[in-house]
């Protein structure tokens, strides 16, 4: 396997200045999507079909630290052990050699199955083209060795794209710096979230829950069941009913060569 | 080689299904099968065949989705016109007794062709009356879970994403049991006369008495004759 390249998201150096949001736009060839006024500074509540990445302002009150303004990148995290890619019944998500989960948009059929297997909620339905839509870590950008829109529009340095192991060491001594210098929660996150970690790495200065990220994703014991116990193994037993039925109406006939059955019931 | 039992006008012969009942029956059977066929695409994955069947990925959801609405307009058809019919069912189903473990016990050996002496049956034998109860709860399951996948947005996304699990164990389930009850009720051939019971409304009088004894005491005996007269 090739070498992971992910990006990097270092929270306390990111100014939500949305350039990231208007560069992906401009780069995806998206239209605007204008959603009404929520009383905060979010431009969008979530993703959308049009919108692959927006920023998130997450405001808390903490007894001791007094009121906190939290701003967070959000897209997809490009797992490394995609949900998405499970589910889906077209086969329409494939990995890349360096980690980025791509959704072929041919293939799709717009089942959505993904957007609910996804622990993140990120794939989302696009009426326009009848598919759902996603991040796509800029692929065709990175494989002609430039850097995701994002990365390459981002001012202040908050967003960073290379090799995975090299920016999580990066990541390590900025958590290590940022803990001593008045984040004592700051943490690394993606790293080993759902087991193999995902292919988008956060730094940020506060506990996951604090950037409404779930602080232990996890898939939905709803999806294995349904992937790797119903669909495998569950579905044979309509064959074996069709094949005791065929086995049913020979033996029928040759046990009961007469026609008694037919004629006046078993008497 | 005979398919299916002949059917005999010229013999007696007794009502046991009435046309609401048989509408809402074949109206089920053409939905569910349409649902099944369309639905199997998703489920079994890389059948592009079956999907150009019904005119691509996009023509079978559609037609799943209109089937789907079809089968809800049956149950519906079948609550307005013949209620009586559903209480009877459920009433019948609800006299499950020994006879009718002994029945189910014993019935996979008759079910190879071995003749097997049956403790007199109500109107529905036990194996119709697990029939019943399966196709009942996982129809339901169906239409539930297949309408919340449909309207995902109006619903909380725990319950939806629960739905898909559920959706494919009640369409195996009922498949299931749809294969065995199409054989049973028509190619099988001790039970074939029930296939004229469903398609004419009518089966002989001597099957009845002989398969569903109770039934046709209750309904057709000597003693229901006498209360009606």
């Amino acid at each position: 396997m090739a070498r992971l390249m992910t990006n990097l998201y270092d929270v306390s150096k990111c100014t939500a200045c949305r350039g990231c949001l208007v560069a992906c736009k401009d780069s995806n060839q998206l239209p605007a999507v204008m959603e009404p006024f929520k009383g905060n500074y979010a431009t969008h509540e979530d993703t959308n079909g049009n919108t692959y990445t927006l920023i998130r302002f997450i405001e808390h009150e903490d007894p001791v630290d007094g009121v906190r303004w939290n701003f967070l990148k959000y897209q997809c995290m490009h797992c490394l052990d995609a949900e998405c890619m499970k589910v889906c019944p077209k086969k329409a998500y494939r990995k890349t050699e360096w980690g980025a989960t791509i959704h072929d948009e041919d293939k799709c059929i717009g089942c959505q199955y993904c957007t609910y297997a996804c622990p993140f909620g990120i794939p989302k339905y696009r009426t326009r083209t009848d598919t759902v839509t996603k991040c796509t870590l800029c692929y065709e950008r990175v494989e002609e060795g430039l850097k995701p829109a994002c990365v390459r529009t981002c001012p202040s340095g908050a967003l960073t794209f290379g090799y995975r192991d090299e920016l999580l060491q990066q990541a390590e001594a900025r958590v290590k710096f940022l803990r001593a210098n008045g984040f004592p929660r700051a943490t690394i996150y993606g790293k080993l979230e759902l087991g193999s970690g995902t292919n988008k790495i956060y730094v940020l200065t506060d506990t996951p829950d604090k950037f409404n990220l779930p602080v232990d994703p996890k898939v939905s014991a709803n999806t294995w069941v349904w992937q790797d116990w119903i669909k495998p193994y569950a579905g044979w037993l309509i064959p074996v009913a069709l094949g005791a039925s065929a086995v049913s109406f020979v033996t029928n006939r040759l046990i009961n060569k007469g026609d008694d059955h037919a004629k006046g019931g078993h008497e | 080689m005979r398919w299916i039992p002949e059917y005999q006008p010229d013999v007696e012969r007794v009502e046991r299904f009435n046309s609401v009942a048989r509408i809402t029956h074949w109206g089920h059977t053409v939905t569910f099968l349409l649902c099944l066929f369309t639905g199997l695409i998703l489920f079994l994955g890389g059948v592009d065949w079956l999907a150009a069947i019904f005119g691509g990925y996009r023509g079978a959801g559609l037609v799943h989705r209109i089937a789907a609405v079809g089968m809800t307009l049956m149950l519906v058809f079948g609550m307005l016109f013949g209620f009586k019919g559903y209480i009877a069912w459920v009433k019948d189903i609800f006299r499950f007794g020994m006879n009718d473990v002994k029945f189910i016990s014993i019935f996979p050996l008759d079910f190879f062709g071995l003749e097997m002496k049956f403790p007199p049956q109500t109107r529905f034998n036990g194996g119709e009356k697990m029939n019943s109860v399966v196709l009942m709860t996982m129809v339901s399951l169906l239409v539930l879970s297949g309408y919340i996948m449909w309207f995902p947005s109006i619903f909380p996304a725990g319950l939806v994403r629960f739905s898909y699990p559920v959706h494919d164990l009640a369409m195996i389930f009922s498949t299931l049991m749809v294969c065995m009850h199409g054989f049973l009720g028509s190619f099988h051939l001790g039970s074939g006369e029930s296939f004229w019971g469903m398609w004419k409304g009518t089966v002989r009088a001597d099957w009845a008495k002989h398969h569903h004894a109770i039934w046709y005491e209750e309904t057709y005996g000597d003693k229901a004759k006498a209360e009606a007269e």
